[in-house]
């Protein structure tokens, strides 16, 4: 920046005012030579600060790769990946992951569980109980305090991972299709309870779904990507609609349409690529 | 009561209760094993009195009723021998095992946790596992002389390399999303081996101590069949020697008594408790 173009209200921001995480025209390929396969081209993307933005695209668009380099558990062939203005290089507790299967630890209780998380950052050893406690709440677990992790349902383990991750108190999380294996039911009572957990707690997300429905319901904003090589598609705002939604509220319904129809072709190239050319996708996609 | 909270609510937390329960279904075992072999006892005494007394085709001399296996077992209880072998040979056997044990698990641990330590160790394990004990005897003889160290040593190379293979698979199949989600939160190197690595890999480990205590006893009684002393091995060179197939069997029967009381009492209720903690069982 020129001395001529220096704003003087610039001149006081803190540097770490900026987007919370930003990724700069980052590709990832995997495999070498000829059967390399370019999973992400020159992803841009800005995420700002306590927003909720999902990641929708067909399978193999490379959303979760971009979840990963985000985590630092893997890095870019080139760009990069900025969280506060600082190059991501390994992983770290300041953004934590949720997977579609919980990694909870079986030898441990669910409190255990959710003070290993944080042990493993350091919180002396008399603040943990109380701290895990609290988010315990969060989940509404509080009476499974003391149970073992297969004594759980499928989303009450989802919900103790929420409750470990939020207990380490990161700026981000990423969240890799985690409630793609549970019931409906199930899912529609943890789209409300992670509204309302995000509401309170101002945490940045970035969340990898295949529904699209999931995706208006819990987002910001949506980031459509293309079939492989994953780029960005399309931006799609839903912060105008009134929270806390609903999956089947008809504005949610409206806009996934409009999403859907943006995928749809991306969708067909995925098909096309797993069953073959002559195979003819219905409408109904 | 709502629906939710009846699915869950017949579920316990893992607690004394269970492990009260553990108790009962020990005790369970125990009796089921011990009308197995009443059963058992009933048939033998009914081939012996077909084969020896009826029909008089086998020697007495070579197929002694079950009686006189159990009066053979009295003798040799109230003379002391039978005591003294009992207590030698598990003696043995614990310095032996408690040797492989740790031996066994930090290998095979090592292993896992080091390229360079699998590299260069990893075969010879593998090779050493297919090498019967008692080939180690001559070594451990030449090496110790005939005594107690040297029939330790046979047990410890008899059991270690087992445990140590029980291990190294354990920690193989351990859940990457485990590891993953533990890098994650900032865990690394060290701590990651205590409390993440050693805990998903504990069933395996207590499934390769069973495994390891049964080749700790195999060893130990052949490394006391070629040798000299007052070990049970010792014992039965004693009524081969004498031609006392009713001493012969009832070392054997104690011999096998001895390997089922630890496993069941002991391995197999601890690797129970532990497998019902993980949730790898449904129920008991």
């Amino acid at each position: 920046m020129s001395q001529a173009e220096l704003d003087p209200s610039t001149l006081f921001t803190p540097p770490a005012r900026g987007p919370r995480l930003r990724l700069q025209e980052v590709s990832k390929s995997f495999g070498s030579g000829a059967g390399a396969m370019s999973v992400l081209e020159k992803i841009s993307l800005d995420i700002e600060p306590g927003e909720f933005v999902c990641l929708v695209g067909p399978s193999g668009c490379g959303k979760s790769t971009a979840l990963n380099l985000i985590a630092g558990l893997e890095q870019p062939d080139s760009g990069a990946v900025l969280v506060n203005g600082t190059p991501v290089t390994e992983p770290g507790a300041d953004r934590l992951f949720l997977f579609q299967e919980t990694a909870l630890f079986p030898w441990l209780d669910v409190i255990s569980n959710i003070e290993f998380g944080l042990e493993a950052i350091g919180i002396a050893k008399n603040e943990r109980r109380e701290r895990a406690l609290h988010y315990l709440q969060m989940v509404h677990l509080t009476k499974f305090a003391n149970y073992r992790v297969h004594q759980l349902s499928g989303g009450m383990r989802q919900r103790v991972a929420l409750a470990r991750a939020l207990a380490i108190d990161p700026q981000i999380l990423l969240m890799d299709e985690p409630f793609t294996a549970l019931d409906a039911q199930t899912r529609d009572m943890l789209h409300q309870e992670l509204q309302q957990i995000w509401s309170a707690t101002h945490k940045t997300i970035v969340f990898v779904t295949h529904s699209v429905h999931e995706a208006v319901t819990l987002g910001d904003r949506i980031i459509i990507f293309t079939y492989r090589p994953g780029r960005i598609k399309r931006e799609i705002s839903t912060a105008h609609l009134p929270r806390p939604r609903h999956i089947e509220d008809p504005q949610v319904i409206e806009l996934a349409r409009e999403v859907t129809e943006t995928l749809r072709s991306e969708v067909r190239l995925a098909v096309n690529a797993e069953y073959g050319e002559d195979f003819q996708l219905g409408d109904g996609i | 009561m709502s629906v939710s909270s009846q699915t869950v609510g017949s579920v316990q937390p893992v607690g004394a209760s269970s492990l009260n329960r553990l108790g009962k279904s020990a005790a369970k075992r125990l009796l089921l094993t011990g009308i197995y072999l009443v059963g058992v006892g009933l048939i033998w005494q009914l081939i012996y009195l077909l084969m020896v007394e009826v029909f008089q085709i086998w020697n007495v001399a070579l197929f002694p009723s079950p009686l006189d296996v159990i009066a053979a077992l009295a003798d040799h209880l109230s003379d002391g021998t039978m005591g003294r072998a009992i207590s030698t040979s598990l003696l043995r056997l614990f310095f032996g095992f408690g040797i492989a044990l740790p031996l066994g698990v930090m290998l095979g641990l090592s292993l896992s946790r080091n390229h360079w330590v699998r590299l260069l160790l990893g075969p010879l394990v593998v090779g050493f596992q297919a090498l019967p004990s008692i080939c180690w005897l001559p070594l451990a003889i030449l090496w110790f002389g005939l005594n107690e160290r040297a029939i330790i040593f046979v047990v410890v190379m008899g059991s270690v390399f087992s445990i140590t293979a029980a291990t190294y698979d354990g920690t193989k199949l351990i859940s990457p999303l485990l590891m993953r989600a533990a890098t994650n939160m900032g865990v690394r190197g060290w701590k990651m081996f205590w409390r993440v690595v050693l805990p998903a890999a504990l069933p395996a480990i207590l499934s390769g101590t069973r495994q390891g205590w049964s080749f700790a006893w195999r060893s130990l009684l052949a490394g006391e069949l070629l040798t000299a002393g007052h070990g049970l091995g010792n014992l039965l060179n004693q009524g081969r020697d004498l031609t006392d197939m009713a001493l012969v069997m009832a070392v054997m029967v104690v011999i096998i008594m001895l390997g089922l009381a630890v496993d069941l009492l002991v391995l197999t209720n601890f690797e129970l408790v532990v497998r019902r903690r993980y949730g790898l069982m449904n129920q008991l």
